[in-house]
């Protein structure tokens, strides 16, 4: 046993082809993107200044050389797909005014591009470092409840401690280094649905309490549901944050289903969500306000729909083809043309820019990065890692789904970020650590999942109410 | 024991990875719902959004990009754009006279009439080759103007400003087989000139918003007008009770003469006659109630006729909506838009009172439904649009409503004839007849209530075989139509005439 896995731990570097042939294309296509956008700017045929380009290339460069020499057997798609978002977002950011994000570092003062960069930079790194060096999911199934109570605990500073902007309370800040929790909190939450979840499907999927015409799991099975939706509502409540609320409870709801495999569950769960949403609907007004922007935002073109019809006349003048980079986003006095067109609108921006063509290929790298990860979750040697696997790729997709609907007023606007693209850094670290867990998943590398304990049902049921009874003192202390 | 329920004997849970496959089409089904919202909105609305006046990408090439010429229908530049002293453009009108329809284009004022209804084709926002779009990002110029030509003829425009100098009122002239604008006056009316002129334009625009609304020079009467008609709405009443079957040209009411004298009591009201020559005991019928203005008779026939038929027949004439326009319109009404509610107010509104209000544009098409004999022609001002690379694109005429038979139309164009040039009819609108051709009209005195003067009326058209103009004027508190209107028409038309023969 031993001798198997220190050879398996020590393999030989290994070249990984298609990953190189497919990050070749990716680098081709951002280069172009990069010459279009700098002849452009300039007038005349030119590559600008393409050091950012250089850096970003090195990055994606480097996260494949080491998993190449790391002897990774991962999948190969999955880099270039976020690849390509990123570069898509490192042009996106190049493009708008340097001016929109500035920090400075003591001497140094960065704008919007070299941020950016920055941050893909962090990204990419810890989705290698993740990939190459996490050997055992151990610490991550066994402490399920921990992860879910530093989750809270996450939430409640952010609560108590947390900064506003434009209404919402998202941002903590440590020192110089500010972040959006809620973007971490959502692996937390998965991870710890993934534990629990597994550990508790089959009785989760047995019915034995009858209330009306519903058939109930036992109710300290129910609770985690129940909490779940509880969170969901405080985080539209405190926060005001009605794009990660239903991110959370739909990934929950879809997971959920996944485990128990009972229709009844996910009708119980819409059951709850319309429930939810009625009641936010008649207490809140700003969420009254985001169904009405969202009935008819040219009411309130110069008011409250400002920011949805700019973004719908982007992509009208987007077109089938595209502005074309940097010929886009008319500036208004300086000022695009979108508020928060780096953040909440960057797929209208890359709309316009790119039109129709460019918007399918953005919603269809999605969904290629959903068939690989629910490709990942099918192939993943226990339910834990299937359902952690399924888990993280839905809380990039369907996050994805939210804002591009959103943007495209299919459904109310909600202020969350286009995973791997909008500016961000605790997005873009979030969404690199997804990338890192999906890639150590696939690896065969990761040691063997322990056996499933061999307790009696009752004793773990006891187990299981008594951690979480426990968790929620904790926290609630 | 502990308190927890005793659990059955749990079956082998379901295998993850169907249902995997499923939540994977459910994925592709929610990201393919999307991509077919986003073809919504980057195909089939791209061009509304486009053009929309709201659109900042407007702004944004107002503020940098030349806008296109607007000439009329013989190519004399009614608006261009001149270089400014840095690189910008300023708009410059050399007939301030045609204001009414093209309205002004000022950087720090906003933009009206054609000058905001046509802002993305003056800019060039649209291509006018096919795939003109798709080519377009290859060049380094985003904006290809177009030049705008309206149907508008400056000469006949400026004759019909000078009729109205001095007074309150809008003039329309329309071609009636084509609906073509040939003329749309309003007064009083402002020089866009001094509107863009950075020099002068803030004290101008301030001095033109500090106006009273019933003395604005911005608001556009042709269009936006909405006035009470009197007697020349009759015309409309008599498109509605022939095509709706109400009336014949040989329906009479026996007891129209007595109530001559006495009144016709409607509900209590008693609906008067007061101002046309006495005809003794003959009783009229259709050409002879146009011809002398009947109001008793009108009364009748609108009583016949009935308020939900009389609606449905306004709606087939414009009424009811804006009328689609290549300006902004008011619309008009029969009935104050909320239904009418008894007979009285359906008795009073047949004749042009009560709550009728109508803008002069509606009462023109009126004129020309009779004068092209039944078909109402969608109007429109601008003929042509034409790129520097010299594509064009026509609008060409299009039939927008038929009204009304041939023959029908026949009577109420004979009827009108005899209302300019019969016995008893050319003493109110004799005056309109233009000399050697046969002229059709009416006039109207729309009674305002209280001490104020009537509004003048006069709609009207020429040859009466076959039309070439039809005409609406109204001044405002001008008296009796006869006395202001009827001539103003008249000229308007024989003026046309002489220039277009």
């Amino acid at each position: 046993m031993t001798g198997r896995a220190g050879i398996a731990n020590r393999r030989r570097p290994r070249f990984r082809r298609r990953e190189a042939l497919l990050l070749g294309g990716v680098a081709g296509a951002i280069a172009c993107g990069w010459v279009s956008l700098a002849s452009t700017v300039a007038g005349r045929p030119s590559v600008g200044d393409p050091s950012l380009l250089l850096a970003f290339l090195g990055l994606l460069a480097a996260a494949h050389a080491v998993l190449s020499l790391a002897g990774s057997r991962c999948d190969e798609v999955l880099l270039p797909v976020t690849g390509l978002l990123m570069g898509l977002s490192l042009l996106i950011m190049v493009r708008l005014p340097q001016g929109l994000v500035v920090q400075e570092f003591g001497p140094l003062e960065l704008g919007l591009a070299p941020l950016q960069l920055t941050f893909i930079g962090l990204s990419l790194t810890a989705a290698t470092v993740i990939a190459v060096a996490l050997r055992s999911d151990l610490w991550l199934r066994s402490y399920k409840y921990t992860w879910a109570a530093a989750g809270i605990a996450l939430l409640l500073l952010v609560f108590a401690f947390g900064e506003e902007t434009n209404g919402a309370r998202l941002t903590l800040r440590v020192g110089p280094v500010a972040g959006q929790p809620s973007e971490l909190l959502k692996i937390l939450l998965v991870v710890f649905l993934a534990g629990y979840l597994a550990d508790n499907r089959a009785l989760l999927a047995a019915r034995v309490t009858r209330l009306g015409p519903l058939r109930l799991p036992p109710l300290p099975y129910l609770l985690p549901m129940l909490a779940m939706w509880g969170i969901a509502l405080t985080i539209v409540v405190v926060q005001r944050d009605l794009g990660a609320a239903l991110l959370f409870y739909a990934v929950f709801l879809v997971l959920l289903w996944v485990a128990t495999q009972r229709l009844g569950d996910l009708a119980l769960g819409v059951l709850l969500f319309v429930v939810g949403a009625v009641v936010l609907y008649a207490l809140f007004p700003h969420v009254r306000e985001r169904v009405e922007i969202w009935l008819d935002p040219f009411a309130t073109a110069q008011g409250a729909g400002f920011q949805v019809v700019r973004g719908l006349y982007a992509l009208g003048r987007g077109g089938v083809l595209g502005t074309g980079l940097g010929a886009g986003l008319p500036g208004v006095d300086g000022h695009p043309s979108i508020p928060a067109v780096h953040t909440d609108f960057v797929f209208d921006a890359l709309a316009e820019e790119l039109g129709l063509a460019g918007a399918l290929v953005i919603l269809a790298l999605y969904v290629v990065l959903a068939e690989r990860g629910l490709r990942i979750a099918s192939a993943a040697r226990d339910d834990f890692r299937a359902l952690l696997a399924a888990g993280v790729t839905l809380v990039v997709v369907v996050q994805a789904a939210i804002i591009v609907a959103g943007n495209a007023r299919l459904i109310p606007l909600t202020g969350i970020t286009l995973p791997f693209v909008s500016y961000g850094g605790s997005s873009l670290l979030a969404n690199g650590i997804v990338l890192g867990l999906l890639l150590s998943l696939d690896d065969t590398r990761l040691a063997a999942p322990p056996p499933a304990q061999a307790i009696g049902r009752r004793e773990r049921l006891r187990d299981a109410a008594g951690a979480v009874a426990g968790r929620v003192e904790r926290v609630i202390s | 024991m502990s308190g927890l329920p005793d659990l059955p004997a749990l079956g082998a849970p379901p295998r993850i990875g169907p249902a995997l496959l499923r939540v994977a089409l459910a994925l592709i089904v929610v990201y393919g719902a999307i991509g077919a919202g986003l073809s919504w909105w980057q195909v089939v609305e791209a061009e509304r959004l486009t053009s929309d006046p709201g659109n900042p990408l407007l702004l944004a090439a107002e503020r940098e990009g030349r806008r296109g010429r607007i000439v009329d229908a013989r190519g004399v530049v009614l608006a261009e754009s001149v270089p400014g002293g840095d690189g910008s453009w300023t708009r410059r009108y050399p007939h301030p006279e045609a204001a009414p329809i093209l309205g002004y284009f000022s950087p720090d004022f906003g933009s009206a009439g054609l000058e905001r209804s046509f802002a993305a084709e003056l800019l060039g926002l649209r291509s006018l080759a096919p795939g003109g779009d798709l080519l377009r990002k290859l060049r380094r110029d985003l904006y290809d103007p177009q030049d705008v030509q309206l149907s508008l003829d400056v000469r006949l425009q400026r004759a019909a400003v000078a009729l109205l100098r001095g007074k309150r009122g809008a003039i329309v002239a329309i071609e009636p087989a084509s609906g073509r604008i040939l003329a749309l006056a309003s007064t009083p009316s402002f020089d866009p000139n001094r509107i863009v002129d950075p020099d002068t334009g803030a004290a101008y625009f301030a001095d033109l918003l500090d106006r009273p609304a019933e003395a604005s020079a911005l608001l556009d009467r042709a269009t936006m007008g909405r006035y009470t008609p009197g007697s020349v709405l009759k015309i409309a009443t008599a498109v509605a009770g022939l095509g709706s079957g109400a009336i014949t040209p040989q329906t009479v009411y026996p007891e129209q003469p007595a109530e001559e004298r006495t009144g016709f009591l409607v509900e209590g009201f008693r609906v008067r006659d007061g101002h046309h020559p006495q005809t003794g005991q003959r009783t009229l019928d259709l050409t002879g109630a146009i011809e002398v203005s009947c109001n008793i008779w009108f009364a009748h026939a609108g009583l016949d006729i009935g308020g939900e038929r009389f609606l449905a027949w306004g709606e087939r004439m414009g009424f009811g909506a804006a009328i689609p326009f290549d300006v902004p319109t008011a619309a008009s009404t029969l009935d104050g838009g909320d239904g009418f509610v008894d007979d009285v107010e359906l008795a009073n509104a047949a004749y042009g009172q009560s709550e009728t209000f109508v803008t002069p544009l509606q009462m023109a098409l009126v004129a020309a439904i009779v004068a092209d004999r039944g078909t109402l022609m969608r109007p429109h001002v601008v003929d042509e649009l034409r790129s520097a690379d010299g594509r064009v694109q026509t609008i060409a005429p299009e039939v927008w409503r038929r009204v009304l038979d041939a023959g029908q139309a026949e009577t109420i164009a004979r009827a009108m004839q005899q209302a300019v040039e019969g016995r008893l009819g050319r003493r109110f609108a004799g005056a309109a007849k233009v000399p050697g051709v046969p002229t059709a009209g009416k006039s109207g005195t729309a009674e305002l209530g209280g001490e104020r003067e009537p509004h003048a009326w006069f709609i009207g058209f020429a040859p009466v075989e076959a039309p070439r103009i039809a005409v609406a004027v109204i001044v405002e508190n001008g008296g009796a139509g006869s006395a202001s209107a009827v001539p103003m028409g008249g000229e308007l038309m024989a003026a046309w005439l002489k220039l277009a023969p």
